[in-house]
């Protein structure tokens, strides 16, 4: 496949390539739920001290993904719903190594791969990985048939990979090599938006003989760095295996997991979009206080914070006190607050779209200061393809939305749904302002749901057979 | 502005649930949204949206027309404008009671249908004639396959065919000849009745008799002919306009307009067709100014509702309009065969987008 579709949005309010360092907090909210994971297993007492790096909860789900503490303090449960609240925070007493008698121990266990892969989990780098094709984490003891690893963010606004990468080039390429120890032959791809830079060729020659790292090119248009789409692009099949993707902060903590054996409780966030005075980048640990960035970098008033970006980030609720473990960026949009006279037929110079419909098609680069406003009416559809040559992953949206209004949901499943990698494109350009993404996301998780309740339905019948024939069995040996 | 807003929100609650005028609801939203944009906002990612809206879209449409329009009124006067004004009175009448009705709102594509209706009629065609056939095209051609967005066929068009058919004697003898003069016929009106409507056969009618038009007239658009379709040139500024906003998709006019050519080069060279004009590429020329080929190619075929929606069925859709074109005015009894061509198009396109859709899920089916 090559790469099709996608569009960039110029939305105003792009973070800048400095990345400032917050104010030690005296208190972290962790919250128990993030994209992925839900940390329902507590590991911690009420008022227990804990040290940075101790295990205050994992998910049960997710290969047992710890919650690690990101600072020495004490705990508190109850203090605020679906957060663990650490107080009397101090950064000393960070937790160096690992017990050394549970490394023996796992080593004898595991072997000397083994000990990476729980390096990995209990130190906090496994949760910096995914599956490229289901954005799920990836099974720790499994081997991927290649892993991806990309330096792009082209959603805006999420954390970029050329700032975390400018001044720690020495930790990633040693990152890679560590990742290289963990496979046989499989390859690694590194995606980059220039191949034949100079600090592309300084990579090349820092991993020359280490590692089996190839590097692949990507246009810097979104959502090209979708993990599904890059897995895609290199022809990489689901039914081969699994496909580990990470981004630069991924291999950044495995290596500081695998090099170092310290704990991964540091994230580099974005702070950015329309509604922001000055955005840029923060380096803080999960758990920090969002009040505190929000005092620091002044939100307007009525604005959306989303967690993530524009296009896929959910919308922050308020009872989220803290940064939580898989945040990659907070985008600021304010709500719309005035209606437009005549707006639909001003010339449009200041306004970016898909179809060349203003006048703003005819002008370079500019940033516009977007709104959640929904800027026109729910219409039906008219047939215009605008998302069909938009999407990236090469499905028809308006079709399937045509068959989910009529209910059909296994033509829905023919015309590839589950291909989609829930970019928003779609929903983005289309004139009549349908939804497409929540329908087909909804359509996605109602056909997920159906294979599953199929699947659990013969293992029941499979079982339910096992056991008759064992009953006859018995019946015949009685005989 | 804030006035106006504030009159909206003052007369709002009469239209509402239990107000007196609940079922002019739909005429409400109209203006109000024509003079406001809507205050809906987003509810989950994607958290923006392009400004894009189908106002914006079907305004593009008609300011491409403009060219066509101006044309109308410098050739054939001010009869154009009563047309223009009957035209959108009758059709938005059918189109407000069926908003209201389905309870939904008015939707902007019957703008464009409105204006477009006039261009594709002889000049002084009379008024009733008029409303009843946009009448008939909006009501037969549209509300009842569910309006904008769920119909098969070109609304204008269904229209124009049925006066056709019903009216044959007046659609072909309503001819009017263009101002000659510098200023046309600018400022004047020329009805039904007045002395200038000698009933002046079109280029294509004349053709057949073995009398051909110099090309430059058609080019330029002196001509006998619809209020829109005589003017090669206006429509080619206003529909090369419309493609670059990438409202109406070039493929279609594209496959339209050089199917059209390759197929009368072709029949000429071929000796099957013979003009009463030397060389093979002359005619072709000429052919491809006369009548409402144009006009129907950018205008009438690229209509994304009518037409398929796949870019791959597009190229199809557009050949087999151009070329059946071909046929209906050298082959038949017909002098010209846009109209049914398009119609027939709309008619292949759902199928032609059904087995683009089967080649690109059998592709799909071996990704990720």
């Amino acid at each position: 496949m090559r790469f099709r579709g996608g569009h960039n949005v110029l939305l105003k309010g792009r973070p800048d390539s400095a990345i400032k360092v917050m104010p030690e907090p005296k208190v972290l909210y962790l919250p128990l739920r993030s994209e992925r994971f839900t940390f329902s297993d507590i590991q911690v007492k009420e008022g227990e001290k804990v040290q940075g790096g101790d295990i205050l909860a994992k998910d049960p789900d997710n290969h047992s993904v710890p919650l690690l503490a990101p600072r020495a303090g004490k705990v508190r449960l109850e203090a605020a719903e679906d957060h663990i609240v650490l107080e009397d925070v101090a950064q000393l007493e960070e937790r160096a190594d690992m017990v050394e008698e549970e490394m023996q121990h796992i080593e004898k266990e595991m072997g000397a791969a083994g000990i990476k892969r729980y390096k990995l989990l209990t130190l906090g780098a496994w949760q910096f990985f995914y599956d490229a094709f289901t954005g799920e984490l990836p099974d720790p003891l499994g081997t991927p048939q290649a892993i991806i690893v990309s330096t792009l963010s082209l959603e805006p606004f999420l954390a970029r990979g050329d700032v975390q990468l400018s001044r720690r080039l020495l930790n990633f390429t040693r990152g890679l090599e560590q990742l290289q120890s963990l496979l046989e032959y499989q390859p690694i791809y590194l995606a980059m938006p220039n191949i034949t830079s100079e600090f592309a060729n300084l990579i090349r020659n820092q991993i020359r003989g280490y590692a089996w790292v190839k590097m692949l090119e990507i246009p810097l248009k979104y959502p090209y760095d979708n993990f599904a789409i890059l897995a895609r692009r290199l022809d990489l099949k689901a039914s081969n295996g699994p496909i580990w993707a990470v981004r630069t902060d991924g291999i950044l903590a495995a290596d500081r997991a695998l090099t170092h054996t310290k704990p991964c409780t540091v994230r580099i966030l974005s702070v950015g979009g329309t509604g922001v005075t000055t955005p840029t980048h923060l380096k803080v640990m999960p758990g920090y206080p969002i009040q505190s960035i929000k005092d620091q970098y002044e939100f307007e008033p009525d604005a959306r914070v989303l967690n993530g970006g524009i296009f896929t980030g959910n919308i922050l609720p308020e009872e989220t006190m803290g940064v939580d473990v898989e945040c990659r960026g907070l985008t600021v949009l304010p709500e719309q607050k005035e209606r437009e006279f005549l707006g639909f037929i001003r010339p449009g110079w200041d306004r970016d779209s898909y179809s060349n419909s203003f006048l703003s098609s005819l002008r370079k680069d500019f940033r516009e200061r977007l709104t959640t406003a929904l800027r026109g009416e729910g219409r039906p559809c008219v047939a215009c393809n605008y998302c069909e040559e938009v999407c990236p992953a090469g499905i028809m949206p308006y079709l399937i939305h045509k068959y989910l209004y009529a209910d059909l949901i296994e033509e829905a499943e023919q015309a590839r749904v589950d291909l989609c990698v829930e970019c928003g494109l779609c929903s983005y350009v289309c004139p009549s302002k349908i939804d497409l993404r929540t329908q087909i996301v909804e359509a996605k998780d109602l056909i997920a749901k159906e294979k599953e309740e199929i699947r659990q339905e013969q293992l029941r019948q499979e079982e339910a057979r096992k056991r008759e024939e064992e009953r006859k069995k018995a019946e015949e040996n009685v005989e | 502005m804030k006035w106006l807003l504030n009159v909206i929100e003052k007369v709002r609650p009469h239209f509402e649930e239990g107000g007196r005028l609940k079922a002019f609801h739909p005429v409400f939203g109209a203006l109000e949204h024509f003079f406001f944009s809507p205050s809906e906002t987003t509810i989950g990612p994607p958290h923006i949206r392009d400004p894009i809206d189908l106002k914006r879209y079907m305004s593009m449409v008609i300011i491409s027309l403009v060219p066509c329009v101006l044309a109308a009124l410098y050739f054939f006067g001010l009869r154009f404008l009563a047309m223009v004004v009957v035209s959108y009175a009758a059709g938005l009448t059918v189109e407000a009671l069926f908003a209201m009705v389905r309870k939904e709102g008015i939707n902007e594509g019957f703008f464009v249908t409105g204006i477009l209706w006039p261009l594709i009629l002889p000049p002084t065609l009379p008024l009733w004639m008029v409303a009843v056939g946009v009448a008939f095209g909006v009501l037969i051609g549209k509300e009842l396959f569910g309006g904008t967005g769920r119909n098969v066929f070109n609304p204008a068009l269904v229209g124009r065919c049925f006066l056709a058919l019903a009216y044959p004697k007046t659609m072909a003898s309503s001819w009017v000849e263009p101002g000659q003069a510098v200023a046309g016929r600018l400022l004047s009106w020329v009805g039904p009745s007045s002395a200038d409507a000698i009933s002046a056969a079109t280029p294509l009618a004349l053709a057949k008799q073995g009398d051909m038009v110099p090309t430059s007239h058609m080019f330029l658009g002196n001509i006998s002919g619809s209020f829109g379709e005589t003017s090669a040139l206006m429509i080619i500024l206003g529909g090369g306009f419309l493609l670059l906003t990438r409202v109406a998709n070039w493929r279609t006019v594209l496959a339209t307009l050089a199917s059209f050519f390759v197929l009368t080069v072709a029949l000429i060279a071929g000796g099957r067709l013979t003009y009463n004009m030397p060389g093979v590429l002359g005619p072709t020329l000429w052919h491809l100014c006369a009548g409402g080929l144009l006009f129907g190619a950018f205008y009438m075929a690229t209509d994304p509702v009518t037409g398929p929606t796949t870019n791959a069925a597009k190229w199809i859709y557009g050949i087999t309009i151009g070329s059946v074109t071909v046929l209906i005015r050298n082959f038949t009894g017909y002098v010209e065969g846009v109209t049914f061509a398009i119609l027939l198009g709309n008619i292949v396109a759902p199928i032609l987008d059904e087995i683009v859709i089967a080649i690109r899920i059998r592709r799909l089916r071996s990704e990720g």
